[in-house]
């Protein structure tokens, strides 16, 4: 159960996981110089980009240097090279092809997955960057794991054995979540990484199974491709027991996890060089700790294929005060995606605000629900909404109950096109995201 | 490098000689094994000697379609792709994954496809013509399921299947597909395969029935190997 395990050597790595901020600094700067230096020689992409900006690794001696100088990369400018030069790789490789030890990709959400070009030795890098969040779950040498569902960013058991646990091949995928009650029950695992279909399959399962049960051997269980709504989570805590760390994409530089304090997500400063700005017509400008702003990020341990100044489009609130549990590394709070707000005739509307009626309706709890619109701007909200067919006597009433939930959160009365949950779920091209804004 | 800091300080740790827990159907029910590193290296430099015989080698490139409670399979044939020297892409093999395969297959234009399942092809032929997608591809593995579909669009390809806890790989002769003879025992008892550990793995497996419908050659195959070959019915059925 939460908090049941050895706190006394909560670090893998404590010199570089403690390290005062000034030295953390220091060493970014050093890797970030190396890192200018190497990719104008590499990268085909930088080097073009670079030029057109008159940026050259010659004039970059400092990190202001690097920050005044070095321009800003988007998604769009990746795919944008790929599609003109053919090149799968947008010109980001800095070595030959052969010289990768494998290709992963990104979840593919919002069009074709983008390549992380991986070179690694005991471990894909992913998981690798992972290793300390997961010693601070408790995960210790003979644990056992359950195998997690996807393999899309690479196998992830090499990161488990590293720390000496042994993998338990159990398929965690949706519609197997009795059989993993059962491993759960016979292995008594440490450690399970959960999705979000998962976790509503599991609702579905907690009105005849003892989950907290079931789960009491986990010391813990991390869920990432979404953020857990306030329920969910405190339905996870509370009644099954489970102390869920949540993690989230670190803008494709890694991932970033939430440690024992559950007080925001944990960048290992590293790997990464993260920066918190407004961007907008005129320029960019920093945003003050207690703001939001889009988060950039370069990565400083990949000679494959780093991003430099790369846009991630999530909007958070960035933090290097010392966390409560001793780490120096800066945390940060996801608010949600750039370009995830809906813009009703005039009127703002957020996903959470959607999610928290959603939620609410007892045949809705479990929060699938996706807005459907072509364009920002649209003229009325329209909500594709899930519900557990189990509990739903009257689709037209739950409707009607949610279409005023919905308007007195957003000020806005939806269009909803109610579906069984488990048809939308099934809509899911990834295994680690649920599309909460789509097309059609 | 921080990651390769944090790999050299786990080094450190006093890890088990364990790998993996393997649960694997039979036809009696869900069965455990164990699977020690030792018996992984091993496992690994046999799928590298049948991905050798396929031809495979530096400068090529590879895509693996597998899930994630795949890795005791998917850890040898990684290995192998890496001592070959030949990167690879990664995909699910769930068929609602099959965009990313469509999309490494052609950015990255692999020498062979590994794991090819039946659902992926599936996803495929909604917006592909699968056969024009594969012929063009040396070398296809493919899941019992998935080769009767690929062969009746003119692909040649080639049987991967995980038969109980052992890796059947049939070589380019494709008269059966090859089960190591130095780490299993592979039988036939009333149409249906079973599979017994050999005796160098460290768990016991006695002749155990899978539920997996197909029979077993002896004799050496035309490639030189004296492995035993599964013919598995799944792989032979017309499409």
């Amino acid at each position: 159960m939460v908090g049941d395990r050895d706190t006394a050597d909560r670090y893998f790595e404590p010199q570089v996981e403690t390290m005062p901020r000034e030295q953390l600094r220091a060493r970014q700067e050093k890797k970030v110089l190396e890192l200018v230096e190497y990719v104008y020689a590499n990268s085909a992409f930088y080097r073009e980009l670079w030029d057109e900006h008159g940026a050259h690794p010659r004039d970059i001696r400092s990190l202001e240097d690097f920050r005044a100088r070095i321009p800003f990369i988007t998604k769009d400018m990746i795919r944008a090279y790929r599609a003109r030069t053919g090149d799968p790789f947008a010109g980001l490789l800095c070595v030959p092809v052969e010289e990768l030890t494998s290709v992963s990709s990104s979840s593919g959400t919002t069009g074709d997955p983008e390549f992380f070009a991986e070179i690694w030795q005991d471990a894909p890098p992913l998981v690798t960057a992972q290793v300390r969040d997961l010693w601070e779950l408790g995960l210790r040498p003979g644990d056992r794991v359950l195998s997690p569902p996807g393999t899309f960013r690479n196998f992830m058991d090499a990161g488990f054995q590293a720390l000496g646990a042994v993998v338990i091949e159990v398929d965690t995928w949706m519609g197997n979540m009795p059989g993993v009650v059962e491993a759960l029950r016979t292995y008594r695992p440490a450690y399970l990484q959960m999705m979000y279909p998962q976790m509503v399959e599991l609702e579905h399962l907690a009105e005849k199974t003892d989950l907290r049960e079931a789960f009491s051997s986990l010391k813990g269980a991390s869920c990432a491709g979404q953020p857990l709504s306030r329920k969910m989570r405190e339905r996870i805590r509370d009644d099954w027991g489970i102390d869920v760390y949540e993690y989230t994409s670190a803008a494709d530089t890694g991932t970033a996890w939430e440690c024992r304090e559950h007080d925001g997500f944990h960048l290992w400063e590293d790997t990464v060089f993260a920066e918190c700005v407004e961007v907008d017509e005129h320029g960019w400008h920093d945003v003050p700790e207690s703001d939001l702003g889009e988060l950039v990020a370069t990565d400083l341990d990949n000679r494959a294929a780093p991003l430099i100044r790369y846009r991630s489009e999530d909007l958070v609130r960035l933090s290097r005060d010392t966390c409560g549990c001793g780490r120096t590394h800066a945390r940060m709070w996801v608010a949600g995606r750039r370009g995830d707000e809906t813009v009703v005739q005039g009127r703002s509307v957020v996903l959470r605000d959607v999610w928290q009626a959603v939620e609410d309706q007892p045949e809705t709890v479990a929060g699938v629900f996706q807005i459907v619109r072509d364009r920002r701007e649209v003229d009325e909200l329209r909500l594709r909404v899930g519900y557990d067919p189990h509990l739903t006597g009257d689709v037209d009433a739950l409707a009607g109950r949610l279409s005023e939930a919905v308007r007195e959160r957003t000020g806005v009365k939806p269009v909803l096109d109610m579906r069984p949950e488990e048809d939308l779920l099934k809509t899911m091209t990834s295994v680690a995201k649920f599309p909460r804004v789509v097309k059609r | 490098m921080a990651r390769a800091d944090t790999l050299a300080r786990a080094r450190t740790l006093d890890r088990p000689e364990l790998a993996y827990l393997l649960r694997f159907p039979t036809a009696d029910g869900m069965r455990d094994l164990e699977l020690t590193w030792a018996e992984l290296a091993r496992d690994t430099e046999w799928v590298t000697a049948r991905l050798r015989e396929h031809g495979l080698a530096a400068g090529q490139r590879a895509l693996l379609t597998a899930s994630g409670f795949e890795g005791f399979w998917g850890h040898a044939v990684i290995g192998a792709l890496r001592t070959l020297k030949v990167p690879y892409g990664i995909a699910e093999a769930m068929g609602w994954d099959h965009r990313r395969t469509a999309v490494f297959h052609r950015e990255l234009n692999p020498h062979a496809v590994i794991g090819l399942s039946a659902d992926t092809l599936e996803g495929l032929a909604g917006t592909a013509d699968v056969g024009e997608m594969f012929r063009a591809t040396s070398v296809v593995l493919a899941r019992p399921a998935a080769v009767p579909l690929l062969r009746g669009v003119g692909v040649t390809a080639s049987v991967i299947s995980a038969v109980g806890p052992a890796l059947a790989l049939e070589c380019p002769e494709r008269t059966g597909a090859h089960v190591n003879a130095a780490e299993w025992r592979v039988g036939e008892r009333d149409g249906q395969l079973t599979v017994a550990a050999g005796e160098g793995r460290a768990s016991s497996l006695d002749e155990t029935p899978l539920p997996i419908a197909g029979r077993v050659v002896t004799g050496r195959c035309a490639c030189g190997s004296g492995d035993p070959r599964v013919l598995l019915a799944e792989a032979d059925r017309p499409s």
